[in-house]
């Protein structure tokens, strides 16, 4: 168990590194979206590679934050029943979840995507827009964003396993944006 | 057994999505789980039914429909105005507004409410982040409705209905959402939500100054110590008269001179002017303006210039939406920059919150479309169409059901959720019945916007209570103790709201000319107030941005 817990903590450390840092692409995709749209208007400067390259960091920036979002357990979730039931049974809903739902969504997609981007990248696939950019990167996008998902999915069950054990207490928040008036000030974005 | 699934294996699907949902796992990864479990056994089964047209290779476009929801430019507005919205709430942009306004109506019956309810339009004419207007306006105007004993249900009330304002009035992300789902144009939805948006606020104004003629105890004015701004209301006044010749006469300078936004130009001149005036009422000393005229003028050129620079340029045609988002975005860095209140914490965070709604909202979208590949591949947009074509009434039949069940659902569950499982498969009906989908999207946005107020899931409801004090507390102005706020006042206090809601939502329904811009009615420039200067829908809408799905 202490091997695996382990193991849990080197997944969790790695997924919040890159939960920490993918942020600033929201940024980067917020100026270059608003000074693309200036230059177009008033200096007829624009390309398709510019407006590309703003959904490939937003894209960048949801696929690889997915798995940070399971750990921070902000995935949105219906809980009128489940808020009535008692925290273990929630713990093993999410322990079959896991086991059950995300574990063959992420191996069927990360088995789907590898091949998609490893034969865009090995043939320089262009984006069909004039100007645009390769397509490749998007497609490592999806492939990289299911595998970390696939990764942090191992990290929660082994928690959840752990939990059930009463190995270690629980590390996981509750819900980010549950329907809980103490959420408020962290999941104040979710209702605009 | 086996014929018998095969056959009915949509209604299975359904019933077991929604057994999925409810244990409250990720919405994202049951409806994913959902979609892929039940490809694999359609395929097992297609040789039992005729409804089923799926085969293995079809597995494979899924990472294709991933790359489409990554390459769709609307969805990316959803970032861009989160952030936005979270930035502007830290300028303290909401609690100026609320201030000023507050002492500009303060004197009047119902005045503070009337406050509230136009400071709540102007946030959601800007950004319109519901949690913040309502947390805003519960933490500066809450207290002092209650002080001087406004009825406690009508004061939470009006706060958290002023805050969802911030769903209906452009730019909202429901509106873009639907207009994604909907593969309608969001420059469409914006132009067609302006009018019911706006005449939602008249009807909650209406609805304040009913209570002040029936109930004038349950909506005091501020007594005379309260009024911190001196001076009269009358310049301004002059100034608003002013204002609106100067638009006038902007407008028919404009008319003949561009082709569409006449009227956004003209709002915009007299804005200028107006503020040019009030800054050199104060620099010079004209002494023309009181202090309270001042404080209004120059408290409303923010938002004001954000509305152009969202709102406007999306009108005019000079931004996309998504640009729109984005340069919103910017003017808010840029104004809480001005105001020194940009630092590296507030940034790193207002960043975090935008990633990480960005990346649960998208993922639900990526589960829904993993989910209708099965579901259309097993003939389950027909069953649905079966299933709502067999209401009495046509097309009205059709609205009433439809609306009714978002209501139901909307207590119950988010928006996001609705629109991704829900909308989808509505929209190809309310298609057949040469339902216009503008005006169907405005009148699922109006409904969602009433999910936010119903009890017991109602997010505004909840925004209200987390910043209502819970117990008895001393105001610090009068020394007494004020009894807490129960839940049950808010609850009730929603009420009235709602159902001013369902009647603009029938209004809306009964009218469809109130929002599909191409009939829509020819604008007068004087409706054209100095507050929400977009008083109408413009002649034409935006060039449409590329469409989706």
């Amino acid at each position: 168990m202490q091997a695996l817990l382990r193991l849990s903590r080197f997944i969790d450390g790695t997924t919040r590194f890159i939960g920490h840092h993918v942020r600033w692409l929201v940024l980067a995709a917020v100026l270059i979206s608003a000074i693309n749209a200036v230059m177009r208007k008033f200096f007829d400067l624009s390309s398709n590679a510019w407006l590309e390259l703003q959904w490939l960091l937003f894209g960048a920036v949801f696929m690889l934050a997915a798995s940070f979002t399971l750990q921070r357990n902000a995935h949105i979730r219906i809980d009128v029943l489940s808020s009535r039931w008692s925290k273990r049974t929630r713990d093993w809903v999410d322990l079959f979840g896991h086991l059950f739902m995300l574990a063959p969504l992420t191996l069927v997609m990360t088995w789907l995507a590898a091949p998609a981007f490893l034969e865009s990248f090995r043939s320089g696939e262009r984006s069909v827009n004039s100007g645009g950019l390769a397509v490749w990167p998007a497609k490592f996008l999806v492939f990289a964003g299911f595998l970390l998902l696939f990764f942090q999915m191992i990290s929660e069950v082994i928690k959840r396993i752990a939990v059930l054990r009463g190995a270690i207490a629980d590390p996981e928040p509750e819900p980010v944006h549950g329907h809980n008036p103490e959420d408020v000030t962290t999941g104040g974005a979710h209702a605009e | 057994m086996i014929a018998f699934i095969a056959q009915n294996l949509a209604p299975i699907m359904f019933g077991s999505l929604i057994l999925f949902l409810l244990l409250g796992y990720p919405v994202a990864f049951s409806l994913a789980a959902n979609g892929l479990f039940f490809f694999v056994l359609a395929v097992e089964l297609s040789p039992y039914s005729n409804d089923i047209s799926l085969a293995w290779p079809l597995l494979e476009t899924l990472s294709g429909r991933i790359l489409d929801v990554m390459r769709n430019e609307t969805l990316l507005a959803i970032p861009f105005f989160t952030f936005m919205g979270i930035i502007l709430e830290k300028t303290g942009m909401a609690e100026d507004l609320l201030d000023t306004i507050g002492q500009l109506f303060g004197p009047i019956r119902g005045g503070l409410a009337y406050a509230v309810i136009l400071v709540g339009a102007l946030l959601a004419a800007t950004t319109g982040v519901v949690a913040a207007s309502v947390m805003a306006m519960g933490l500066i105007s809450l207290p002092i409705m209650l002080r001087y004993g406004y009825d406690r249900p009508l004061a939470t009330g009006v706060i958290a209905a002023s805050g969802t304002l911030a769903q209906i009035i452009p730019p909202s992300l429901v509106l873009i959402v639907l207009a994604d789902q909907l593969g309608r144009s969001v420059g469409d939805m914006y132009s067609g939500a302006v009018l019911p948006g706006l005449m939602l606020t008249g009807l909650y104004l209406l609805f304040v100054l009913f209570m002040s003629v029936v109930a004038p105890a349950k909506v005091p004015a501020l007594p005379v110590a309260a009024r911190t701004l001196r001076g009269s209301a009358w310049p301004l006044l002059a100034l608003a008269l002013a204002g609106l010749a100067i638009g006038y006469g902007a407008y028919q300078f404009f008319l003949p001179r561009v082709e569409t936004g006449a009227d956004i130009w003209a709002a915009t001149v007299a804005v200028v002017a107006v503020y040019l005036y009030a800054l050199a009422d104060q620099h010079y000393g004209f002494n023309s303006l009181s202090d309270l005229a001042q404080r209004v003028v120059i408290v409303l050129v923010p938002p004001l210039a954000l509305i152009f620079l969202v709102l406007g340029t999306i009108f005019l045609g000079i931004a996309t939406p998504t640009e729109g988002g984005a340069m919103g975005a910017t003017g808010a860095l840029l104004m809480a920059l001005g105001k020194r209140r940009l630092n590296y914490t507030l940034l790193s965070d207002a960043l975090e919150a935008t990633t990480r709604l960005s990346s649960f909202v998208l993922f639900i979208l990526i589960g829904s479309r993993i989910f209708s590949l099965t579901f259309y591949g097993i003939n389950g947009h027909i069953w649905v169409e079966h299933l709502f074509l067999g209401l009495p009434g046509g097309t009205m039949g059709f609205m009433i059901a439809v609306n009714v069940l978002v209501f139901i659902l909307g207590c119950f569950i988010d928006f996001f959720e609705i629109a991704f499982i829900v909308i989808p498969l509505l929209a190809p009906v309310a298609e057949k019945l040469g339902i216009d989908l503008v005006w169907f999207g405005i009148i699922l946005g109006m409904n969602l916007q009433t999910s936010f107020l119903t009890p017991p899931f109602g997010f505004a409801l909840f925004y209200m209570r987390s910043v209502a004090p819970d117990r008895p507390y001393t105001d610090k102005v009068t020394g007494k103790v004020l009894a807490g706020i129960k839940t049950t006042d808010i609850y009730r206090g929603a009420v009235a709201f709602i159902l001013l809601q369902i009647i603009m939502i029938i209004v809306v329904v009964a009218f469809p000319h109130l929002s599909i811009t191409a009939a829509g009615p020819k604008v007068d420039p004087n409706s054209i107030d100095i507050q929400i200067p977009f008083g109408g829908a413009p002649d034409a809408g935006p060039p449409a941005p590329p469409s989706f799905n």
